[in-house]
């Protein structure tokens, strides 16, 4: 065999060894293990080409055009290769890092509003947006403003039907008793007087949130809780506009239109006074266990404020009127969320909190 | 106020359903609590005839009852009442019988004894709230009738809710006559009759010397022999929910509960000389009918005899001159007095009458003579006797009642919003008003029961329960555009950080109170709570929240982390304090055991990280000032929190013995921030974004422990120069290798310019600059 021959035979099958070995080659750095050892400058391939120079120079051309061939297909093939191994290769990442997706999230801390609160902020809400201030009042308050500025005398049966709780040893400047409130309406009075003091006359439109105190603890009565107190003076404010604030603030607190009823009743500083029914929000008004069957629910009290209620702060009951009406937060909160028990709001059961703390 | 609809029909011939009727009553102001139908609720109720009446071998309380119900067998039933006794009626809930309040009669056995039904109060019958035992029926009930049939329950009972202003509705005619001018139906009184006097029955003598009782009629009753009342006067009685008596309290009862008059009925022979209506004298002694001895008030308006009180007026009786089976001879009562006086009364003594119920609210002054005359009638037909006549004090026309409204109709449509035609007028005619219409002038007279009405809003409100409150139409006002207020958002800012929102009540114990506030007499004391455990206004809204975690963590929950916002209250020296606060409670696992980490408990950092995080939400900063005197914290790890100038809050761990004492053994944490003491926050303003790369750099120092994290960081920060952009402790070890007493901190650094990449130079000339501070302000070596 001619010298030529025999390097091409060596060629030849150094090219099909590098190419099983590449096809085998079981990973990218076994792969580069390969290229060094067949491509490197220390490699197979070179080391072939030390017996060119034994050649007769007129061979030589023929010759490495040969191992051009040969390194050629060896560079696509190991090309080849490392292509289909880096595939595998991330598939087999893939794999390794497959996820149990079902496992919990990391959850982030996350705090909620007492339904109380969400409550007072959602009403509040409504009756800002119609236009009214929002205005606070102390919870320690005097008889005046709780009772006698409403139209309540001392001997009046409406102030014993308040349970008032009563303050040791503590008086007002003008020596009167304190107490804590029974109610909201005080801060009708004290508004009143502000907004006159500085503007001199009406119109204003107020919403009132805040705590309030009975003497009253039971399954249905809590000592403390919390009412919001809503009023609007002005020329000509009559029944039909209290009827249309009513109207629209409880179809937006209860997200659906719903229908209300007046019904006379007897508050001492609103004359006529009105109890207010919602249409049961729980059966569509048929009549359930909620309801008693009436298909109504009592939500709050309202009327026209007393004549007596504007002159005890210095408003012309002739040349002004208006309409006002407290609510129970608790009450609305229960029948929106269908919370059964009063004392669940004052039990603060952190598993309660979290439930009504849901934002829908 | 419970009334029969046969009752109502008594004076007007109503034809409405009981459901009609109801929302008619509604309507017109006179809320229904509930229609009942009484008869039907006592299906299987029959009237049965103790026979036997045995101890239980086996129980003290307990009765053995044979009862015949007219069947072959008497039925053995065992009851654990104590009023009846051989010979008695009784209402008897056979086995199957369902009962008002819910109840199913079935065959049992009670200790050992089998009873094969329940003998029934007025309660089980649904007939009453309250009842001192079973409900004895008289002797003539036919044994094994129906009791419903018996006690003729044929019809419906309306149970009204009467407002405090209309004390002429009290009665059975004050809704009748409601009903028959709404309805334009005829309206006829009852009574009326003639009667015979005998003038050798001398007129009591009566001293009124009381402007509060402005009407008093007496009248003596000679010859009277008191019985049961009749069937079906007790009947009526007993669906109104009044328990019978004796024929003459029935009979009395029987007119307040018709014609609204309270009235009253003394057994003459135990008077002693003439009845003066005065006021009491001080500490006098009254021995009232329900059984209490009263020391009496100056004051209190009283009738008496020579000898002493014999009732608190228009209240109760005395118990010595109450009218009993044996009583011959009676002295009726009927009599105005000022309701603000027996309001008052009322409620010093805590002693409600359906007497003073009336009272109250206003009786008719004209029915006063009138009732007097149907009860000595109705007295006389059931029981003989012979009346004299009536002694009367005073005037009905002299009590300051009705009276005449002028206004403008148009003042009372435009109040109202909707008209007021000419034809509501009859309406108010039927119900006594009279009534003149000039031009846009309304003049109307008020009848003497309506002393509710005396101005032109009292008349808007006649026309509109008329008219209905659904005729007036809905209309939104004209609607002012205010900026509103920005809300408060203290408490929104607080639960965004992972904590829920409390509300305790603002009273708690005193010694809850000296927990956390030293007794230096300004607490504020409720006159009447409801319990000591409500008895003072809190200073701190800690115990409250002591309590939440308490009961939290009885209940298994791993951990709790409350925020609230309220009031704290005390006295000052002018006066007393609201002021507004926030208050943060942790306790237990803020991290629960996870597939991804570890639980971890709450500790200090948590909570002061809360708090830091919720001022500078608010565009605040606080500084923590430690603070080894806080009442009620743990030494060490407790500080005051100070924002700006001002000492706004405290945090810190809760005493262990305090924390021991709400049971609860993990360490817990709570701050406390005053609202009202806080300034506004600076409002977020935009600064440049910063373009050229931070360099940080890492250095470890051995310190001694005494050294404060915050001192070190204010000398890193003024040591690193301009260049400087933040300074933290990133590493804290002490232990294995670091000598007892030091601490090793990592403090990474790192430095900043606007206006070009900085160099090595930079941060090695920064950090030499630390090094050297720290080991001249605090002897500290780099490690």
């Amino acid at each position: 065999m001619s010298e030529i021959e025999s390097l091409k035979g060596q060629l030849d099958s150094l090219q099909t060894a590098a190419l099983v070995a590449f096809a085998q080659a079981e990973d990218l750095s076994a792969l580069q293990q390969l290229r060094v050892h067949y491509l490197g400058k220390k490699g197979a391939l070179t080391e072939v080409l030390k017996g060119v120079g034994k050649l007769p120079p007129a061979e030589r051309p023929v010759i490495g055009q040969y191992v051009n061939q040969t390194k050629a297909a060896l560079t696509q093939a190991l090309e080849l290769s490392e292509a289909e191994l880096a595939v595998k290769g991330k598939a087999l990442r893939i794999e390794a890092e497959r996820l149990d997706i079902t496992l919990s999230g990391r959850k982030q801390a996350v705090g909620a509003l007492h339904p109380v609160q969400q409550g007072l902020d959602e009403i509040t809400a409504i009756f800002a947006q119609m236009g009214f201030a929002v205005a606070e009042g102390p919870e320690i308050e005097d008889e005046f403003h709780n009772f006698d500025a409403l139209n309540i005398p001392p001997e009046h049966p409406a102030r014993a039907m308040h349970d008032t709780f009563f303050l040791k040893d503590l008086h007002s400047d003008s020596g009167e008793p304190m107490l804590l409130r029974t109610h909201t309406s005080p801060v009708q009075i004290r508004t009143m007087k502000r907004f006159l003091a500085e503007h001199g006359e009406p119109p204003l439109a107020v919403v009132a949130p805040g705590r309030v105190y009975r003497c009253d603890y039971d399954v249905t009565h809590s000592p403390m809780f919390h009412q919001v107190e809503v009023f609007k003076v002005d020329r000509d404010v009559s029944m039909a506009h209290l009827k249309g604030v009513l109207q629209h603030f409880l179809s937006t607190y209860f997200e659906k239109e719903v229908g209300i009823r007046l019904r006379p009743h007897y508050f001492p500083f609103t004359e006529p006074s009105a109890e207010v029914d919602i249409s049961c929000v729980f059966c569509a008004a048929k009549g359930c266990r909620i309801c008693k069957g009436s298909g109504w629910i009592e939500v709050l009290g309202s009327g026209m404020i007393h004549p007596n209620v504007l002159r005890s702060v210095g408003i012309d009951g002739d040349e002004f009127s208006g309409f006002a009406f407290g609510l129970g937060v608790e009450r609305l909160v229960m029948l929106k969320k269908g919370i059964p028990d009063l004392r669940l709001f004052f039990e603060n059961d952190v598993r309660f909190l979290r439930r009504m703390g849901v934002s829908k | 106020m419970k009334i029969p609809f046969s009752w109502l029909k008594a004076y007007v011939p109503l034809t409405a359903t009981p459901a009609a009727l109801a929302d008619d009553l509604v309507r017109l102001g006179h809320e229904v609590e509930s229609v009942e139908l009484p008869r039907a609720a006592v299906k299987g109720v029959l009237v049965g005839l103790i026979t036997s009446k045995i101890a239980h071998p086996d129980a003290d309380k307990l009765s053995l009852l044979k009862i015949d119900i007219g069947s072959a067998e008497p039925l053995a039933i065992v009851c654990g009442a104590a009023n009846m006794g051989e010979g008695d009626k009784v209402p008897v809930a056979t086995i199957g019988t369902s009962l008002p309040g819910g109840i199913t009669i079935k065959k049992g056995a009670i200790r050992g004894e089998t009873s094969c039904g329940m003998c029934c109060s007025e309660v089980e019958l649904g007939l009453a709230n309250e009842s001192a035992g079973l409900l004895i029926l008289p002797l003539d009930a036919p044994v094994g009738m129906e009791v419903g049939e018996y006690l003729a329950l044929e019809e419906a009972l309306f149970d009204l809710s009467i407002t405090p202003n209309r004390g002429d509705c009290m009665s059975a005619r004050g809704i009748a006559r409601d009903l028959a001018a709404d309805a334009a139906l005829s309206f006829t009184d009852v009574g009326g009759k003639e009667l015979l006097l005998d003038a050798s029955i001398g007129a009591p003598q009566v001293v009124v010397s009381e402007h509060e009782c402005p009407l008093y009629m007496a009248r003596k009753i000679d010859g009277i022999t008191v019985a049961d009342s009749p069937q079906w006067m007790q009947s009526g009685l007993i669906l109104a929910g009044m328990r019978p008596v004796n024929g003459v309290v029935d009979v009395l009862n029987y007119v307040m509960l018709t014609m609204g008059q309270p009235m009253h009925a003394f057994d003459a022979n135990s008077l002693n000389g003439d009845i003066a209506v005065r006021s009491a004298v001080a500490e006098e002694s009254f021995s009232a009918l329900d059984g209490r001895v009263l020391k009496l008030h100056a004051g209190d308006l009283v009738v008496s005899d020579d000898h002493g009180v014999i009732a608190l007026a228009g209240i109760m009786g005395s118990e010595a001159t109450a009218v009993t089976d044996a009583t011959t001879t009676i002295v009726l009562e009927s009599a105005f007095f000022k309701p603000s006086r027996i309001s008052e009364t009322r409620r010093t003594y805590a002693m409600v009458s359906e007497a003073s119920m009336r009272f109250e609210r206003g009786v008719d002054p004209a029915m006063v003579s009138i009732a007097m005359q149907q009860a000595t009638a109705l007295l006389i037909e059931l029981f003989g006797g012979v009346a004299g006549e009536v002694t009367v004090r005073g005037d009905a026309d002299s009590i300051n009642s009705g009276g005449r409204v002028v206004c403008s109709i148009a003042r009372i449509e435009s109040r109202l919003g909707v008209e007021i035609p000419v034809a509501l007028d009859d309406t108010l005619v039927r119900m006594g008003f009279g009534i003149q219409r000039a031009g846009d002038s309304l003049a109307v007279t008020v009848p003497s029961f309506r002393h509710d009405v005396s101005i032109a809003e009292d008349l808007s409100e006649e026309y509109a329960r008329i008219v209905g409150f659904d005729a007036i139409p809905s209309l939104l006002p004209p609607l002012a555009t205010s900026a509103p207020a920005k809300p408060d958002s203290a408490i929104h800012d607080a639960v965004a950080g992972g904590f829920l929102q409390a509300v305790t009540y603002a009273f708690i114990s005193a010694e809850e109170q000296r927990l956390f506030v030293a007794d230096d007499g300004l607490d504020i004391i409720l006159e009447n709570p409801i319990s000591d455990a409500m008895s003072v206004m809190r200073r701190s809204v800690w115990p409250g929240l002591l309590n939440a975690a308490k009961r939290n963590l009885n209940r298994q929950q791993p951990g709790v982390a409350l925020v609230e916002q309220g009031r704290a209250y005390q006295r000052t020296a002018t006066g007393h304090d609201e002021s507004s606060v926030l208050a943060w409670l942790m306790t237990g696992e803020v991290v629960s055991d996870q597939w991804h980490s570890s639980a971890r408990s709450a500790d200090f950092f948590d909570l002061k990280g809360a708090v830091e995080t919720w001022l500078s939400l608010r565009g605040l900063t606080g500084r923590f000032i430690a603070d080894d005197t806080i009442q009620g914290l743990q030494p060490g790890q407790s500080a005051k929190i100070l924002v700006g100038r001002a000492e706004a809050g405290r945090i810190g761990r809760i005493d262990v013995d305090i924390a021991a004492s709400f049971d609860i053994d993990t360490p817990l944490f709570v701050a406390e921030i005053n609202l009202d003491l806080l300034s506004d926050g600076k409002q977020a303003k935009f600064v440049p974004l910063q373009e050229f790369p931070a360099v940080e750099r890492d250095l470890v120092f051995l310190f001694d422990k005494s050294n404060a994290a915050e001192a070190i960081l204010n000398a890193v920060r003024s040591a690193g120069g301009k260049l400087l952009a933040d300074a933290r402790i990133f590493d804290l070890y002490q232990g294995k290798g670091v000598a007892a007493g030091k601490v090793s901190l990592g403090v990474r650094f790192s430095l900043q310019n606007a206006k070009r990449t900085l160099t090595q130079a930079d941060s090695d000339a920064a950090s030499t600059a630390i090094i050297a501070a720290m080991e001249k302000r605090f002897g500290a070596v780099l490690r």
